[in-house]
């Protein structure tokens, strides 16, 4: 059987950095903070009160103001990020509709237009509930929407892991093209958690970071973290058939070479001991892409600021790479962005392509004094210009999902 | 090629709390619908449901974990427990890595977003459960699945509105068959009945109206006029087939092939041509190397919308052709209701059951036939038939599509 490989050819990421790709990674090089006292909801009684908030963006370059309307702030951001990726792609979608697919991760989907329907809900009556509650707050609508307003009428869902939700949601669309269902996808994640459930419900489970000093609340691997910063986002990539992307002579980003994951069976919400569970996932996608641990030059780590995730974390990347882990740069979008939780392993599966294409890797910031249980080069002094032929991008969900993606150079 | 069979099944579901007695149901043309129970209904005239009855969650599920679990994840923990009984799988002697888990839901836990969420309002944001983000998630049951079953192979769940029970299975499927696991737990699981849901798809216009509620859904019939949301989960075991046979396993039918796609065209309703659903149903044959007659029985989407329906019928129609009169095609929602993201997994075991006993489920309600709706749809009565291979479709909001398909096993 002929083994189809899958390349990146488009992009399109919105983050608290930026409202855009280029925005985004300029943002990110330049150890930008994009964590802000949270605006988009009164959080007034909230204990957490910092964000990663996606600045202002043009919502009708892709969709109309009526259609708007009946779509959830997560689906905004996907068919927006959706579009900046196609428009990159320049995929002939009229020609090839039927064989380009779409998968969107998305943790919790439409959960502010939920929330906003209980208020109706419990203080107008269920007769005033909208017809567009259920519609608009299932998670599969940023895939069904965006393949509405694209044309995008392949293999389509949503595919939901937690934190890992993007990346699962990735790697999916990944075997899709490679098994030959699908000549491109549209895949990564999206989510719009900053509402007020969402923060309550993190703050209660102990996740969320009690700070509420912008500038220091989410910071990887330091001492002092104390959990993550909610943020939204989306980061949504065009995989293609790599065979077709040359034949239309596509502008090639990296190629996706393996898609590893397992679960850890083990907590609902804390990770097994020793990051048994990610480095498996990790170890798999290794194998799968046929590299040693020692052809990786860089991992963009889950890293969410929590006391947990980021020590297991690091103890995941010694058992996977031994000595060599001291070696490796690693770094955490998520100290500039915050956890955007389903849509992460889409926008740092993005973010990883963009250090291939550009041959450098962003900062972490904030580690002012660096856990000494979190012993790797986290490239905490500032962006880095770097060889990068293989490249790993990490992401470990609440419920015990770990994905593991590995990415490499298109050598053409 | 790595192939895949269906080695164990359990169903919950209003039919029965199990999968012996859901069959019998379905073979004898019951039907699960009634007055909803559940909440407060008089804002509604025709108050409808499919609602699970006489189910006992601490036969499968210990205290200390029910307390704290949805309905929607006892629903899955149950079909679960079930199908890895009659399965005969001894998973603790299996590496735990090659036994995954993928369940599909379209929303998830219902019940525990709704109760946090009144807390909110009511008590302000200190009191919400720690809990709460756990179950925020749509895949709180795979979690607590390969918990309970100690699988820490491929684990995530599927969503894509009421075609999200196939899409799982289907990718589950795959998963076994490009060697990333040897056995599958896959499936879908659902409790949307909670006043807020209701009231939305009450809003939409598209739920049942009847006086009696046994005959609320109608689908293909001239007089259907909507759909009843149901509850409850399914599980299919899926297992690479050398395996099964390796340990001598009864095995009930073969996964064949599956395809899922995008009408592309509008959030809720189905392009009147039927080309997204047409286009599953094509693929899926073509990936199952099946040619269209050898296909016998399409255990329809069928919801009981006059939309739907006619659409469905349309697609069936485009892809079979002339084999369409021969093909026998029943809507089981008119006795199950349609029971959201699980849907797609109970009508997909149903599927697998139909090629195993060679006995076809009716469409119950159907009275008067509809000129737009011309196919054999097994009017009320079960049959018995020989089922060489079996498809099961599914259409959800949002545009989405499924189609999967099962041949009878012969070894």
């Amino acid at each position: 059987m002929d083994e189809r490989r899958v390349v990146v050819t488009g992009i399109g990421i919105l983050s608290a950095v930026g409202a855009g790709r280029e925005a985004t990674w300029a943002g990110l090089l330049a150890g930008q903070n994009g964590i802000v006292p949270t605006t988009h909801v009164d959080v007034s009684d909230l204990t957490s009160q910092v964000a990663g908030q996606v600045p202002e963006f043009d919502l009708a370059q892709y969709i109309d103001r009526k259609e708007a309307r009946r779509m959830d702030r997560f689906t905004h951001l996907a068919v927006t990020a959706a579009g900046e990726a196609l428009d990159q792609a320049g995929l002939d979608i009229a020609a090839e509709g039927d064989q380009i697919g779409c998968m969107i991760g998305s943790g919790i989907g439409g959960i502010g237009t939920l929330e906003q329907e209980f208020d109706v809900f419990f203080h107008k009556g269920p007769n005033r509930v909208s017809p567009l509650l259920v519609p608009m707050f299932i998670p599969d609508m940023a895939a069904g929407q965006t393949s509405i307003r694209f044309g995008l009428r392949g293999p389509n869902y949503n595919t939901v892991s937690a934190c890992a939700s993007g990346a699962d949601a990735l790697g999916t669309a990944y075997e899709v093209i490679r098994r030959g269902d699908a000549v491109a996808m549209v895949a990564g994640g999206s989510e719009a958690c900053v509402t007020r459930m969402s923060i309550a419900a993190f703050a209660n489970s102990r996740a969320l970071s009690r700070n509420n000093d912008p500038e220091t609340a989410s910071r990887p691997f330091d001492v002092d973290r104390d959990g993550f910063v909610i943020g939204e986002g989306a980061g949504i990539m065009v995989l293609e058939d790599r065979e077709h992307a040359e034949a239309r002579g596509a502008e090639i980003y990296a190629e996706v070479l393996a898609y590893g994951q397992s679960a850890d069976a083990f907590h609902v919400t804390a990770p097994a001991e020793n990051g048994e569970g990610a480095a498996r996932a990790m170890n798999l996608a290794l194998k799968r892409a046929g590299i040693a641990a020692s052809d990786v030059d860089y991992v963009n780590a889950h890293g969410t600021s929590t006391p947990l995730n980021d020590k297991f974390e690091t103890m995941s990347l010694k058992t996977v790479f031994g000595e060599a882990a001291h070696s490796i740069p690693v770094s955490s979008s998520k100290s500039m962005i915050g956890h955007t939780l389903g849509a992460a392993g889409g926008i740092e599966s993005a973010v990883t392509v963009l250090s291939i294409r550009d041959q450098k890797i962003h900062p972490t910031i904030h580690i002012v004094n660096q856990d000494p249980e979190c012993d790797l080069d986290f490239v905490a002094e500032g962006p880095r210009d770097l060889e990068v032929r293989y490249a790993m991008s990490n992401s470990l969900g609440f419920g015990g999902h770990n994905a593991s993606l590995i990415f490499g150079r298109y050598e053409g | 090629m790595r192939r895949v069979v269906v080695t164990g099944l359990g169903l919950v579901t209003p039919l029965g709390t199990d999968v012996a007695c859901t069959w019998d149901a379905l073979v004898a043309g019951r039907s699960g619908l009634g007055l909803i129970t559940r909440f407060d209904t008089s804002a509604y005239e025709h108050p409808i449901a499919a609602e699970v009855k006489d189910f006992d969650a601490s036969a499968y599920v210990e205290p200390k974990l029910l307390r704290r679990i949805d309905l929607s994840s006892q629903f899955a923990l149950a079909a679960t427990q079930q199908a890895v009984a009659d399965s005969g799988l001894d998973l603790a002697s299996m590496p735990p890595r090659r036994v995954g888990v993928l369940l599909g839901t379209g929303m998830g836990s219902a019940h525990q977003i709704v109760e946090q969420q009144r807390i909110l309002d009511e008590k302000g944001p200190r009191r919400v459960s720690p809990f709460m983000t756990s179950h925020m998630l749509p895949d709180t049951a795979t979690g607590l699945v390969a918990m309970a079953t100690g699988a820490r192979g491929p684990n995530f769940a599927v969503t894509a509105a009421c075609a999200t029970g196939g899409a799982t299975t289907g990718e589950a499927a795959e998963i076994i068959r490009r060697g990333d696991s040897d056995v599958m737990i896959a499936g879908g699981y659902e409790a949307p009945l909670q006043p807020i849901y209701y009231a939305g798809f009450a809003a939409m216009k598209a739920l049942a109206v009847h006086e009696d509620p046994a005959r609320a859904v109608r689908p293909f019939d001239l007089d259907r006029n909507g759909f009843i949301l149901g509850e409850g989960g399914a599980v299919l075991i899926l297992e690479e087939l050398e395996h099964a046979r390796a340990r001598g396993a009864r095995i009930y039918a073969e996964w064949r092939g599956a395809a899922t796609s995008n009408d592309a065209y509008d959030m809720v309703g189905a392009a009147e041509d039927g080309h997204g659903v047409a286009q599953a149903m094509e693929d899926a044959l073509e990936r199952a190397g099946l040619d269209a007659s050898e296909l016998d029985y399409i255990n329809a989407h069928g919801t009981g919308t006059a939309l739907n329906d006619r659409v469905e019928t349309r697609a069936i129609r485009d892809i079979f052709g002339e084999h369409a009169d021969e093909l026998m095609v029943s809507s089981t929602k008119s006795m199950h209701g349609h029971m959201m993201g699980a849907a797609g997994a109970v009508e997909a075991a149903i599927a697998v059951l139909t090629c195993y006993h060679g006995l076809v489920p009716p469409t119950i309600n159907y009275e008067t036939p509809d000129p737009d709706c011309d196919l054999d749809y097994v009017p009320n009565q079960a049959r018995r038939a020989d089922v060489r291979a079996a498809m099961s479709t599914s259409v959800g909001l949002g545009g989405h599509n499924s189609a999967i398909i099962f041949s009878r096993w012969e070894d």
